[in-house]
């Protein structure tokens, strides 16, 4: 609970219409796209750096914690006020200050909607690639926070390769700059990246300088469908191997491919698996990518490989793909939701091994993804209400937790730990690196007051199950 | 209608992905997540569990809403976000009484009738005084929204002669027997009292279409802004006795040049008509005759332009909510209009989003409303057009009034005044 001196204090930080104590207002700032919500005790609206300055300075005195929030799309629990305390919503910081033409750079506010960046770059002839699925609504504040990756990921990296520098505010208060304008810059360490992907803990960023490149001058979109869902995974590392890159690789597998039907009102059936392969660039070396790539799946058994046609097929394409994490619900009323990532040639080991603990458990694991990147999200699908069917869909996700970090994978690829994952990063992190974590935390954040209860377990005992839920 | 308890299923659907986020025009103006629907469905969640009560808060949520659907087409698990804001506000409205003044405006508006209409005219000499302050408060025409002064606003006056008095119309009473299909012409109040002329327009294309068009004269108010405004009890005495005197003609469909009129009759009648099972066969066979002219044209009387003169050099088309959204109706519009060789033709960016008057909210939340314009009229500006035709007099009225304040020269017209 908030003292009325400090309710006050926020007040007149952020002005009378920007700070909120109701209740309707509270329950609205207490989910994020995991779907389970924590109250907060407020939640503020600043308009930039000098007043989450203050802000914070006031939580170190007063001892209340601060979650930094973004669009609260996030899947781990990044932005849930877990032990309650101040919203601070970057939503009135949505400003693109400056698209740098001559130097390719952008400098944005946190609370810019990706797309819209996308969009206002785009139409300067720039490109900035980061494309979570959630890119029409996320935030770049928030996609630094996670470090948000995407389908473009296998060619184009994912956020953190575009961030060159940022304005931020440590837990203590304390404004600072980091990284370069330039395109390398090696003075002290890199608390740009340190900062990127850390979810809020060690500081809230307020401004962002983005590196753009030029726009690809052209994209083919292929739709590659096969019977066996392991000719797909084979197809996926054939394609890699080749040495060809395509700008996006994605894996639809036959649970998934129902809702794809569904929401783009397509035909796939027959299809135990479908690759969403794009190629960018020169109109040239596109059709001799996407030559290759035909020639590959149809090695591998694709049954069909064509071109999508038109803007509004591939526009569609996307729409449903996008939609098929919400949609798999429909199958059943829960999931719980993972982003493992496996080096790219052992794709058709993870398939195969998911396939077996899924037969094992029965239960379904609907999995889809960035497989050209190694990136696959598993979708283990259960009921909660049944609570046999609840703890297989546990031992389901250990057991494809084991499957990944066997492989030489890592436990989340883009979505972060937050809540959902905190209590299974011992079995990839060692404990030297998470003591080495803890220390820069409790450097930076010595009272423990901003984004407290997320990537750490907690000391005392096992934390409640918090899987990541029904959210994406 | 399905009352608030019944849609918890509904409301669980959500999952709290924020998809809603990208495509809100309310959430694009206030940027707060209350103005979303995955806010809105956890505030309206929250109240049916009695976590909260029907707070000033709560109901100015509700309010910032136009009702577009655009978050229910957007919707990945398809949350039916509109039918829950219309429980919601239903609820809200049994429990604390529609406001009396509005409750009395709809009332005329249900008689349609001779007292209403002579208030009218009276006021069409005297306009901008006696409704100067009482509309507003009244929800007179509420969807429009008469004479408010101040702030630039732009409103239409009242015509000088009702399309359903007009010659046009009266000279229709009955159905002929001989063309291809007996139509009947749904006028609706914004054709009626505001534009008769688009009135006489569509029955005019109508006619060369080959259609036997008449025009019921005893037919109300539609009831759409009541049931907007949560008032269900007035919307379905508007649906039932626009039922009885439309069933009274023999006649293949029920036509309208209204995108929300057409949507009222065609959806929402069975909606506020749904307590009593022995309406459902009427209300089954009146909807399946209503539709949209722009369909009915295209589809049925197969009607393209001879390539009449608009007066005008680029032409754009505005999608309204209640046609594109609710009635599936969006190439039609756009063929009557390529159809006329004199029409060049160009795409605005985001055709589809709100123009913001729906829901009530160019009444409850002008300001907010008229920002939600905006990004409409941005989009007509850069298409270079200067005539914008849509299909609903309430869009044309808003469009009208953003064009005005925001500076933009071009001229809105509806389709069929320009084919």
């Amino acid at each position: 609970m908030l003292s009325e001196i400090v309710k006050r204090e926020l007040k007149r930080i952020v002005g009378e219409a920007n700070a909120s104590f109701a209740k309707e207002d509270l329950l609205c700032y207490s989910y994020d796209a995991t779907n389970s919500p924590y109250l907060p005790d407020a939640v503020v609206f600043p308009s930039g750096a000098e007043e989450i300055s203050l802000i914070l300075k006031m939580a170190n005195s007063e001892g209340f914690p601060v979650i930094p929030r973004g669009a609260g799309t996030g899947f781990s629990g990044g932005s849930l006020p877990v032990e309650g305390g101040v919203v601070v919503s970057t939503e009135r910081m949505r400003k693109i200050i400056e698209i740098d033409t001559e130097n390719l750079t952008a400098l944005v506010e946190p609370g810019v909607v990706t797309w819209e960046l996308q969009t206002e770059v785009e139409k300067l002839g720039l490109f900035y690639p980061p494309d979570p699925t959630s890119l029409k609504f996320s935030t770049i504040g928030g996609n630094i926070a996670e470090c948000a990756g995407g389908p473009r990921a296998v060619k184009y990296g994912v956020t953190r390769d575009y961030v060159l520098g940022l304005e931020a505010v440590l837990p203590t208060g304390e404004i600072i700059t980091t990284g370069v304008r330039t395109a390398k810059g090696v003075v002290g360490y890199d608390l740009t990246r340190l900062l990127v992907g850390s979810e809020g803990t060690l500081g809230i960023v307020t401004k962002a300088h983005l590196k753009l490149l030029p726009k690809p001058e052209t994209t083919k979109t292929l739709l590659a469908l096969f019977p066996d869902i392991k000719d797909a995974a084979k197809a996926v590392s054939a394609i890699i191997r080749a040495k060809v890159v395509p700008s996006t690789l994605e894996f639809i597998d036959s649970a998934c491919i129902k809702v794809v039907e569904e929401h783009a009102k397509m035909d796939f059936s027959g299809a135990g698996a479908v690759l969403l392969i794009e190629a960018d660039g020169s109109a040239e070396s596109v059709e001799k990518e996407a030559s290759t790539i035909e020639k590959i799946c149809m090695e591998s058994r694709a049954s069909s490989v064509r071109a999508a046609t038109g803007k509004y097929e591939v526009k569609d394409l996307w729409k449903a793909r996008r939609a098929i994490s919400p949609s798999l619900l429909k199958i059943r009323p829960d999931k719980i939701n993972e982003d493992v990532v496996v080096p790219r040639a052992s794709i058709p080991d993870l398939i195969a091994g998911i396939e077996d603990i899924s037969k094992r458990h029965n239960l379904l694991i609907a999995c889809f993804g960035h497989a050209g990147d190694g990136n696959i999200h598993v979708n283990v699908m259960y009921d909660k209400k049944n609570p046999v069917e609840a703890a297989s869909a546990e031992d389901a996700v250990v057991e494809a937790f084991r499957l990944t970090l066997r492989l030489k994978g890592t436990i989340s690829g883009e979505h972060g730990v937050g809540t959902t994952k905190s209590r299974f990063i011992e079995m990839e992190l060692g404990p030297a690196v998470i003591d080495a974590m803890k220390r820069i935390k409790a450097t930076l954040d010595p009272k423990g007051i901003l984004n407290p209860g997320k990537i750490f377990p907690k000391a005392n005992g096992p934390q409640k199950a918090g899987f990541a839920g029904a959210g994406k | 209608m399905r009352k608030l308890v019944e849609l918890k299923y509904e409301l669980d659907k959500c999952v709290k992905c924020g998809t809603c986020r990208s495509v809100c025009p309310t959430f694009r103006v206030l940027g707060r997540e209350t103005a979303c629907a995955r806010g809105k469905l956890t505030l309206i969640d929250a109240y049916s569990s009695g976590a909260i009560g029907l707070s000033d808060a709560y109901l100015k949520h509700l309010k910032e809403c136009t009702l577009c659907g655009a978050c229910r087409d957007t919707c990945p698990k398809g949350v039916d976000t509109v039918a829950i804001y219309n429980a919601a506000r239903v609820d809200a409205v049994q429990k604390l009484g529609a406001p009396v003044a509005a409750s009395l405006v709809f009332k005329n508006l249900l008689e349609s009738s001779k007292v209403m209409d002579a208030a009218l005219k009276i006021a069409t000499r005297l306009q901008g005084l006696i409704f100067k302050d009482a509309t507003a408060e009244s929800g007179l025409l509420s969807r429009f929204s008469l004479p408010v002064i101040g702030k630039g606003r732009l409103l239409p006056p009242l015509a000088r002669e009702f399309f359903l008095e007009t010659s046009e119309a009266r000279g229709l009473p009955a159905p002929a027997k001989t063309g291809k299909a007996k139509v009947a012409f749904y006028a609706g109040c914004g054709v009626n009292y505001l534009m008769p002329d688009v009135g006489k327009a569509s029955i005019e294309i109508l006619k060369k279409a080959g259609a036997d068009v008449f025009v019921p004269s005893a037919q109300v108010c539609c009831g759409m802004p009541a049931f907007a405004s949560g008032d269900a009890a007035m919307a379905r005495q508007m649906a039932l006795k626009n039922l009885e005197v439309f069933e009274a003609f023999d006649c293949d469909y029920i036509t309208t040049s209204c995108a929300t009129c057409g949507h009222g009759l065609k959806h929402m009648f069975a909606d506020v008509l749904s307590d009593n099972p022995e309406l459902s066969s009427r209300i089954e066979a009146f909807s399946a005759k209503v539709i949209d002219i722009n369909a009915l044209l295209v589809n049925v009387l197969k009607y393209r332009s001879g390539g009449k003169e608009t007066g005008g050099k680029l032409v754009t088309y505005h999608d309204p909510c209640h046609l594109n959204r609710a009635q599936n109706v969006r190439n039609e519009p756009r063929e009557l209009l390529k159809s006329n060789k004199n029409i060049a033709f160009k795409e605005m960016a985001f055709p589809c989003s709100c123009c913001g008057l729906g829901g009530g909210l160019s009444l409850t939340n002008y300001d907010l409303s008229i920002e939600i314009t905006e990004r409409k009229i941005e989009s007509i500006r850069a298409s270079g057009a200067d005539i914008v035709a849509t299909a609903c007099p309430g869009c044309m009225v808003q469009l009208r009034d953003g064009l005005h304040k925001y500076g933009v020269n071009a001229r809105v017209a509806h389709v069929v005044e320009l084919i």
